[in-house]
């Protein structure tokens, strides 16, 4: 085994164990940290790819500002009722396990019908880029080729902070008379 | 990591030296912290142990840990012990990534004096110091109590605010330099001011070429930036004694309480680093170029390798006293300004710091356009 595949196998092993504890875990604090450590792993992946300004950016954006307000607002609750409402009866966990195997079975069966059009690039070799030539390629890429989605993408994120204010305010807001 | 067992070994044994580098800066820095304070108060300090009190450190570090090992009833014992150790994860991984010294050329091997040369330095070391907030909320709630949560809270509140700024402030210095690498910006620092403009150069000989003549504002907006990230005095609201008894770490004592300490002091070195890398040279000699360095050595000993060992030890050396003042001026404002209140500090960060790095971003962006484009 060469370093390259450890890495990736060591890499690979803590994004799925960790992505998994997000789901099997009770607690929602160590659900939420577990993303985070996903997402540190999904980095890491993408500098073994080569792709070091996606790394940092996924490393920034996600690990580092997403999920910290995630877990700052998990950590503002009082998670009694929410620990107790994570049952563990039969029939919930029959439920779970067949929404679970169906997923699996979604999942598996998209792989294997996909798996002629995944196989096609292989045969094309990707060259890893340095740094800035790669950052570079990725804005000229953005700003013209995907301008479209990108600008689409901006004005889905302003709709979102709108519809937040306008949610917050309507109840209220901080000022609400419970 | 390098393509035979001498180059290896050696990359292997720098990632070690880098770090206790790191670490063992902290007890003189405490030793600085407490005389420097002592000096500025008008008092003396700890001065009792050893000469100038140096030994204070040795004697605080058998207490650290020689101190009764315990955690409270209502903490959640996994995140209060993991929260200490991860502490030290960011500013060393950070630190390990600011170039120290010119690279090393021993025969045919080329050594980077730094723990690893990563193509996008700045991002990398952006997205490793974004992770100290985690430990801070791990601290905060592991422990159980409602003071360390609250220090917590604002602690990770404010990181985040300032984070923003942060990355904004530089991101004209990036675009000048054209590179996130950070030792091709230290070569672009070299020697004395020479720029082009609009298809002239234009040279003076009584100013070094560095970052904090082309981005002023940039640079003011960052070192503020960077006294919030690393929850120094002004912006220590994490632990604000007077409400919040120590904040994150109320509960914490002993080693796991040292931990924190390399942690912070190892943020403001990372911090330090990158104000000297970006807005000082890095570690040119003011008015030098490399080149001219190692010519100088090459007239004193006769052999390159040689050569090439002094030119890095004297960058290392000049690298070292900007990063201390730096350091020092982090102390000297803990002991001159009062803290801040809370909602001055979100005020700073959303209402004036941001909007000031978005202009200087607009505005670099556009006057390196014009001076680059020819007319």
């Amino acid at each position: 085994m060469t370093a390259d595949s450890f890495l990736f196998w060591l890499l690979a092993a803590v994004t799925l164990v960790s992505g998994l504890s997000v789901v099997l875990v009770s607690n929602p604090i160590y659900s939420a940290l577990c993303l985070a450590m996903s997402m540190v792993g999904i980095s890491a992946l993408f500098a073994t790819l080569g792709a070091y300004f996606i790394a940092g950016v996924q490393m920034i954006v996600y690990a580092g500002a997403v999920l910290v307000l995630f877990v700052m607002v998990l950590m503002l609750f009082d998670l009694k009722t929410e620990l107790a409402t994570f049952s563990r009866g039969k029939i919930s966990g029959l439920i779970k396990i067949a929404t679970v195997g169906t997923l699996a079975g979604f999942l598996a069966g998209a792989f294997s019908m996909s798996i002629e059009f995944m196989e096609k690039p292989a045969t094309k070799t990707v060259v890893a880029e340095a740094g800035v030539d790669m950052s570079r390629n990725l804005g000229t890429l953005l700003f013209t080729k995907y301008i479209l989605g990108f600008e689409a993408l901006g004005i889905l994120l302003l709709v979102i902070a709108i519809g937040v204010v306008g949610l917050a305010r309507s109840k209220g807001g901080t000022h609400a008379k419970h | 990591m390098g393509s035979d067992a001498f180059e290896i070994t050696v990359n292997c044994i720098k990632l070690v030296l880098v770090f206790l580098l790191m670490v063992q800066a902290v007890p003189i820095l405490v030793w600085l912290e407490r005389r420097g304070s002592g000096f500025i108060q008008n008092r003396f300090g700890p001065n009792r142990v050893g000469p100038l009190g140096l030994m204070q450190l040795l004697a605080d570090a058998v207490k650290f840990l020689t101190k009764e090992e315990f955690s409270p009833k209502a903490a959640t014992k996994l995140l209060f012990y993991a929260a200490p150790v991860f502490a030290l994860i960011p500013g060393t991984l950070g630190f390990a990534a600011i170039p120290l010294g010119s690279p090393l050329k021993w025969g045919d091997y080329t050594f980077a004096i730094q723990g690893y040369d990563i193509g996008v330095g700045i991002v990398f070391i952006l997205g490793v110091s974004s992770l100290a907030a985690y430990t801070i909320l791990m601290a905060g709630w592991g422990s159980g109590n409602k003071y360390a949560l609250m220090g917590a809270l604002r602690a990770s509140a404010q990181t985040i605010s300032y984070e923003l700024a942060l990355g904004l402030s530089i991101v004209g210095i990036i675009m000048m330099y054209g590179t996130f690498n950070l030792s091709e910006m230290i070569a672009a620092q070299q020697g004395t001011m020479h720029f082009q403009a609009f298809g002239n150069t234009i040279a003076t000989s009584w100013l070094p070429n560095w970052g904090i003549f082309y981005q002023p504002l940039a640079a003011v907006l960052f070192f503020a930036a960077t006294f919030a990230e690393s929850n120094r005095l002004p912006f220590d609201l994490a632990e604000g004694e007077a409400e919040l008894v120590a904040g994150f770490h109320t509960e914490y004592g002993g080693f796991k309480m040292l931990l924190f300490f390399i942690g912070e002091y190892g943020h403001m070195m990372v911090a330090s680093g990158l104000m000297a890398t970006f807005f000082l040279g890095g570690y040119n000699i003011p008015y030098t170029t490399t080149e001219q360095v190692y010519q100088f050595f090459l007239g004193f000993v006769e052999s390159a390798n040689a050569a090439s060992a002094l030119t890095s030890l004297a960058h290392f050396i000049m690298f070292t006293v900007k990063l201390g003042i730096f350091l020092w001026i982090f102390i000297w404002v803990r002991w001159t300004l009062p803290r801040f209140r809370y909602d001055q500090l979100m005020d700073l960060g959303w209402k004036t710091m941001l909007p000031w790095a978005l202009a200087n971003t607009i505005l670099s962006a556009l006057v390196i356009f014009a001076v680059s484009h020819s007319w």
